[in-house]
């Protein structure tokens, strides 16, 4: 951890760390949310209803 | 392609269901005990083994980890077979994850009560306990993953997403929380201290909510709950935006609970920030699985299974609510050392947690059982009654805690504190902690009908261990086809890269908290007055330890006036670097410490007074809860591990002179008998090597090495002013009555409410008076204090006309009844 201690040294200016780390989450959180709403809907249904296809389950009644 | 045939383990799914109820019977009932402790000491019954401060943390952790544990993994191995059709990768080590679990839990309610602790919230197990633990949860990640690489379905399901996350998150906060430095098989000390214990283990605190109390609930909420109202899920998509996010998001949370503390600002800002982030996917959770109920509500009529897992999902959107609002500064100042808390976390125990392991077990066990549940009507009358006790136990307790926090704040006119006596505060909301033994009994009375309905059930039906069933072998899908197959969908059929993912997105909140922390000096600026604990004090820190005082004393003043005007001078960072572990509490059952070792100070008290409160601290004042601690005046200080805890404190950086262990029993028994020919003076006999001598010297010790300006020698012995101000009684009846309402509020506590005396302390009632009897000789006398005798200067908390009245009560209405 020397390096971590030789990095930071002091507390001075540590709020660009957490800027910085927060403007990675919103950018990967926007990139997430796009690519998952593009998702297809079809797609989605065939998951969903995974776990109800077990034999078990009665009829399945779908959220559509 | 031909089926497999295989066989799903279902008798370890019955052994966790039965560990379940055993220990949800075991931790309710602690609880409803730890809750007529408060309302009436009297259930402390005298024993050092059965004082809340030790059965407080059994309550916790039985209800924690046994009987929610046990749920939780009832609920995952139940789950993972039948999502990924296959049987559990090992028996081997389901049995050891089974019984290896079993056995912490036994031994954490023995040792707990034995007084072995480390005195972290939620972390009190010692180090071999610690290290069972580990071993435990190990073998269930093996079986887990193991499970997942022998799968029969290409893509893993969102439930099992979280546990997971469960399972890599506690792995995580156990081990860096639980470095500590052993001196014997019993006792050991955090390799952390003061602020950088606090930031871990708060850390760990927060996260144990999320990560054993809230992503496997979510999981067992992905499965169960489509399962139960025979409907998928809501939303696919929000349920891989709100894991990601969730997981994430909570590790940055945890200063949140260090608001106003002695805690670098930066780091409480960004418990703050990520705290109020939170909202966002834990509403998605919430809202995912409400509405997978669209269409359905009709199935919620009918059904006490689904009831519970929606008042289950319910009180997650409150408590994912409430939690952040919780950690605005401003509401964290109501919040933070009253029974707000208490009330949160039961909303949440009781109502999340407990309604989704009721709606799983009325599910789950006639399932596993082949059979239909007893009696739907005994879950509705559970359903109803729990849903009361919820309730019964929440606003009690909310208004206990706005109640008691106004009174803490609340001024006079004149501008001293309302409420100096913390006594009075805590009095005022006793009837309410009384309610709440009435909520206490009703969950436990639910649960007890659940428990004769299910064994009902069981008895009913028939069971089968191994149940088969067949699938078609898992075909290996290959590299990504991009164009048929998104990155996450992808993701979801590899188990290691996910698991990956999973570890750095909950790694990197914890990481920007605690390095910082630790590796950047001037976040805990040192104080050249703060010196390390002597062998006695450390001694008496350690049995303040044992006896859990922290459960219901802080030592952190926040800078407030009125908790400054109340307990002294704010807490600094500095003050607590020898600090292994820190000791700043989150509840005030009783009044701050802090400052209890400043002369002089508003919460000084002598020797004499300590001996007498812990022998019986409702001789003291009546109205107290505290149990009494009369064995420490019998039971001898280990001076056999003085040595070896020096040494482990030179480890650990204090900064102790080389070979200090060598004399440190010396030194030791120096200051015991300093002590104890103190206590003698007062007419008080004890050896110099009785515990209590060690607890007497650690109260003296806090806030000493900071104080300023009000020190006064100990040994000064006050000595009757020769020129009194000129005082006229007040004989009317509310003056008088008055005087009796200060009397009975503030001077109890060392003269009696007779006004006779406790033990040392003078009788306010005979002919005899140190410092003269003449009204200016008494408002004197109650002015300015006797420092020394532990008496403080009054007027500082009262105005010059309460001090004649409570002379002129004294002068008056004792010696008048004395008379008669």
């Amino acid at each position: 951890m020397k390096i971590v201690s030789e990095v930071l040294t002091s507390i001075e200016g540590i709020r660009i760390f957490y800027i910085i780390g927060l403007l990675i989450f919103v950018a990967l959180f926007i990139v997430i949310f796009i690519r998952t709403m593009r998702m297809k809907n079809s797609d989605m249904e065939e998951i969903k209803n995974s776990i109800l296809m077990d034999g078990e389950s009665e009829e399945v009644t779908t959220s559509n | 392609m031909e089926n497999q045939k295989f066989y799903y383990d279902n008798k370890i799914v019955k052994l966790f269901i039965l560990a379940t109820l055993v220990w949800g019977v075991v931790g309710i009932l602690v609880g409803v005990i730890a809750a007529l402790q408060l309302a009436f000491p009297i259930f402390n019954f005298g024993l050092e083994y059965t004082t809340f401060g030790r059965l407080r943390p059994v309550h916790t952790n039985a209800i924690i980890f046994a009987f929610v544990g046990n749920a939780i993994f009832a609920g995952v191995y139940y789950s993972m077979q039948k999502l990924l059709k296959t049987r559990m990768f090992s028996d081997a080590l389901s049995k050891f994850h089974f019984w290896g679990w079993q056995t912490i839990i036994v031994l954490a309610a023995v040792t707990l009560l034995a007084g072995f602790t480390t005195g972290k919230e939620y972390a009190e197990l010692e180090w071999p306990i610690d290290i069972l633990i580990t071993l435990v949860w190990v073998a269930f990640g093996w079986n887990m993953i193991g499970t997942i690489i022998v799968r029969r379905v290409q893509h893993i399901y969102a439930a099992i997403w979280w546990y997971l996350a469960t399972f890599l998150g506690v792995a995580i906060l156990h081990v860096v929380n639980s470095f500590e430095l052993p001196i014997s098989l019993f006792k050991s000390y955090s390799i952390y201290a003061g602020a950088q214990d606090a930031v871990v283990q708060w850390w760990y605190g927060h996260n144990a909510v999320a990560f054993f109390l809230t992503t496997p609930f979510l999981g067992l909420m992905y499965y169960y709950l489509p399962k139960a109202a025979n409907r998928p899920i809501y939303s696919y998509k929000l349920s891989i935006i709100h894991f990601w996010s969730l997981i994430f998001l909570y590790m940055w949370a945890g200063p949140h609970h260090l608001l106003y503390q002695a805690l670098p600002e930066w780091a409480q800002a960004l418990g703050v920030t990520f705290s109020i982030m939170l909202i966002a996917p834990s509403w998605g959770g919430m809202i995912n699985g409400l509405l997978t109920l669209r269409g359905a509500w009709d199935r919620v009529r009918d059904s006490a299974a689904l009831k519970f897992l929606v008042v289950g999902v319910t009180a997650y959107g409150m408590s994912t609510f409430e939690g952040p609002m919780m950690s605005l500064k401003t509401v964290n100042q109501i919040t933070h050392f009253t029974d707000w808390t208490i009330a949160h976390v039961h909303i949440g125990g009781m109502g999340w947690n407990g309604g989704i392991i009721f709606g799983m077990l009325y599910w789950l066990v006639p399932k596993l059982f082949k059979s239909k549940l007893f009696s739907e009507k005994l879950a509705n009358i559970h359903f109803w009654i729990s849903t009361l006790a919820i309730l019964v136990y929440a606003i009690p307790l909310y208004w206990a805690a706005v109640t008691q926090w106004l009174m803490w704040r609340e001024y006079t006119p004149e501008g001293f504190l309302a409420y100096p006596n913390f006594l009075e505060t805590l009095t005022q909301i006793v009837p309410m902690y009384a309610v709440r033994v009435v909520a206490g009994v009703l969950f436990l009375a639910g649960f007890l009908i659940m428990v004769f309905n299910l064994a009902k059930t069981m008895a009913a039906g028939s069971f089968v261990n191994n149940e088969a069933s067949e699938a078609p072998a898992l075909v290996p899908a290959g590299s990504r086809n991009p164009v048929r197959e998104t990155i996450h969908r992808w993701l979801e059929r590899k188990a290691v890269r996910f698991s990956i993912l999973t570890f750095i997105a909950l790694s990197i909140g914890g990481a920007v908290e605690i390095i910082p922390m630790i590796f950047i000096k001037s976040n805990v600026p040192t104080l050249d007055s703060v010196t390390p604990y002597t062998p006695l004090e450390l001694e008496g820190r350690d049995l303040y330890v044992k006896e859990g005082c922290y459960v219901c004393h802080s030592q952190m003043v926040r800078p407030f006036r009125w908790e400054t005007d109340r307990y002294g001078e704010y807490s600094k960072i500095g003050e607590f670097v020898y600090d292994h572990p820190y000791q700043w509490g989150s509840r005030r059952t009783g009044p701050d410490l802090a400052r209890a070792g400043v002369v002089g100070g508003p919460m000084y008290k002598n020797a004499a007074w300590h001996y007498n409160h812990f022998m019986d601290p409702q001789k003291m004042n009546e109205a107290s809860i505290m149990p009494n601690y009369a064995w420490l005046a019998v039971k001898n200080i280990d001076l056999s591990q003085t040595p070896k805890k020096i040494r482990a404190m030179q480890k650990l950086g204090v900064p102790y002179e080389e070979g200090y262990d060598k004399k440190a029993v010396d030194d030791l028994l120096a200051q015991a008998q300093g002590i104890s020919d103190d206590l003698k003076a007062s007419g008080i006999e004890i050896d110099p090597k009785k515990q209590m001598v060690a607890m007497i010297a650690y109260m003296h010790k806090l806030g000493r090495d900071i104080s300023t300006g009000t020190e006064v020698p100990a040994d000064t012995i006050q000595t009757a002013s020769t020129e009194f101000k000129e005082v006229q009684l007040l004989n009317n009846p509310e003056d008088l009555a008055a005087g009796k309402q200060l009397f009975q509020n503030t001077c109890v506590a060392c003269h009696g409410a007779d006004g006779k005396g406790i033990a040392t302390f003078p009788n306010l009632t005979d002919e005899e008076w140190i410092h003269g009897n003449t009204p200016g000789a008494v408002f004197h006398q109650i002015s300015e204090g006797n420092v020394a005798k532990g008496m403080v200067p009054y007027k500082t908390m009262f105005t010059e006309k309460q001090i004649t009245q409570l002379t002129s009560y004294v002068l008056i209405t004792l010696q008048d009844e004395n008379s008669k």
